[in-house]
């Protein structure tokens, strides 16, 4: 978007059991513009997206680069980890959808039929 | 395999990047594949260096891995079209990765038409690609009209794919009988557990132990294929219980979507028991379940899990409570059991019938026709009747699946 990346962060805070999603306590949506796509941009993003709230940040391997969790963790300064079980990546998966979402409402504001292409 | 065939010598080989430690356990399964596949292996060499791309790993090793004279050398990293045949034309020996190596397993194993069709289809997804990029590699220093490939190669890829439209189409066939199975089974009041886990977990012998039959069962990956199903009952719950094909760390995606109708046993289960080795050392063990929560959610799984930690009896029951409270986070509350002595079957039947959706309390009213009265007489075997009482028309009070009262027109709940 106008020559820069239009970006959405989405958060889902849950308890979750290694087969289900026990309980969601929150979802944040975050937007940003960057003008590039890198590590630092999105560690920032997503630190920022995870501020006060509690637990273990999961995302997928592919968000961060496929960087080493360890890499990761001491750029966050925070517990991390990629996705193990069901309920995480089923987690993960909602965040995803919401991202999405958040990301065609923010590019084609107040349309219905557009935000399929 | 114990019968070794002399012939099928391998070497091993194994490339790590450089920012990561030496993994024994990756090597250790290629070696257990190998073995399964049939293979004598020589020796097992490992490097650590940035990805080679002619020949994957550093000559020199290709070099020392041929000095012990091998029939075949076997990658464990996944190896390019290109990687192929360079080491094929610079050293004279056949040469597969791990996936050609599970694929080569799976052919030796696959006996219904099902499975062959599966390994098929998989194996064709894993040549297309190669296909078409040797192809290109072929014609590469071809001029118009002269030295081609000719029609003959060109159409190759074109047939690959025209196959794998064919088996995919008998596969779809295959998966609608096997839905038509599952929901025939229901109605017919049996509850649906699967029986998933990493391969070489004791899932056969899990299930012999809980049926008491005899289906083939060996220490060694990949043993079941195709799923085998056999009937138990649990308190007065009437259960079919099925194998499946073991899962492995890295399988490809496309490998996953040939056995669709396979995995289809475990995804539409009503209950999953998640078997996994409680002998393996812990970060084995953990890699494998958490190998095995992929798979699942590759398959969709979306039904409860209760995991069976399989072959207790050989550890102290400190070292069992030390494992168990590391893997917590994946297994919460396990069942722990061994199938080859018996232990923990019992607390396994229970935590299973507690797991399967309460059977629902339905009151059915049918007329005195034939049909309702053979219907009546169905009901005797698929449902448990609480009450008949014959009035104007005859009321059934009876606690069964949904499925199965779902095939009476006249099912009507309380």
């Amino acid at each position: 978007m106008q020559g820069k990346y239009q970006m959405v962060c989405a958060v889902v805070s849950a308890r979750v059991s290694p087969i289900f999603i026990e309980k969601i306590h929150s979802v944040r949506i975050v937007p940003h513009l960057a003008e590039t796509a890198d590590l630092n941009t999105v560690a920032d993003l997503t630190s920022a997206a995870c501020m006060c709230l509690p637990g273990t940040i999961v995302a997928e391997s592919g968000d961060f680069y496929n960087q080493e969790i360890w890499r990761v963790k001491s750029i966050l300064g925070r517990e991390f980890k990629y996705p193990e079980t069901l309920a995480e990546r089923t987690a993960i998966e909602l965040a995803h959808h919401i991202s999405l979402a958040g990301r065609r409402l923010i590019i084609h504001p107040g349309t219905d039929e557009d935000w399929t292409k | 395999m114990s019968q070794h065939d002399n012939d099928k010598t391998a070497v091993l080989l194994m490339r790590e990047n450089p920012g990561k430690p030496l993994d024994p356990f990756r090597m250790a399964e290629l070696r257990d594949l190998a073995g399964a596949a049939g293979y004598r292996v020589l020796a097992e060499i490992t490097q650590r260096k940035d990805r080679d791309h002619r020949f994957q790993i550093g000559r020199g090793k290709i070099a020392q891995a041929m000095s012990y004279n091998p029939k075949k050398l076997i990658f464990y990293n996944p190896l390019s079209p290109n990687q192929v045949f360079n080491i094929s034309a610079e050293f004279s020996s056949q040469v597969i990765d791990r996936f050609n190596l599970i694929l080569e397993i799976f052919a030796s194993r696959a006996s219904t038409r099902e499975a062959k069709l599966q390994v098929e289809l998989a194996k064709l997804s894993y040549d297309a690609p190669q296909v078409r990029s040797a192809l290109a590699l072929k014609k590469r220093g071809e001029q118009p009209g002269f030295r081609g490939a000719g029609a003959y190669e060109q159409s190759m890829y074109h047939d690959i794919r025209g196959r794998m439209a064919k088996i995919r189409m008998e596969l779809k066939d295959l998966e609608h009988i096997g839905e038509d199975r599952r929901q025939f089974r229901r109605e017919l009041g049996f509850d649906l557990v699967s029986l998933a886990g990493y391969t070489n977990a004791g899932k056969s012998t899990l299930l012999n132990a809980l049926t008491g039959s005899s289906v083939t069962a060996r220490d060694q990956p990949f043993t079941t294929l195709s799923p085998t199903t056999r009937a138990l009952e649990i308190k007065g719950r009437r259960v079919l219980l099925t194998d499946t094909v073991g899962f492995i760390d890295d399988l490809p995606h496309f490998l996953i979507k040939a056995f669709r109708s396979t995995l289809a046993e475990i995804s539409q289960a009503d209950l999953v028991l998640l078997v996994a080795d409680m002998s393996d050392p812990y970060e084995i063990l953990r890699r494998k379940l958490v190998a095995s929560h992929k798979a699942l959610w590759d398959c969709g799984v979306c039904s409860p899990v209760i995991t069976v930690l399989n072959k207790v009896d050989g550890l102290s029951k400190s070292e069992m409570l030390r494992k168990k409270e590391k893997i917590e986070d994946l297994a919460p509350n396990p069942v722990l059991v061994s199938a080859s002595c018996g232990q923990g079957l019992a607390e396994l039947s229970e935590r299973i019938c507690l797991r399967l959706l309460p059977l629902g309390e339905y009151q059915i009213r049918l007329p005195y026709t034939s049909q309702s009265l053979s219907q009546l007489s169905r009901l005797y075997e698929t449902a448990e009747l609480l009450q008949v009482s014959y009035e104007d028309e005859m009321v059934v009070r009876l606690r069964g699946r949904k499925e199965a009262v779902a095939r009476l027109k006249a099912a009507d709940r309380p």
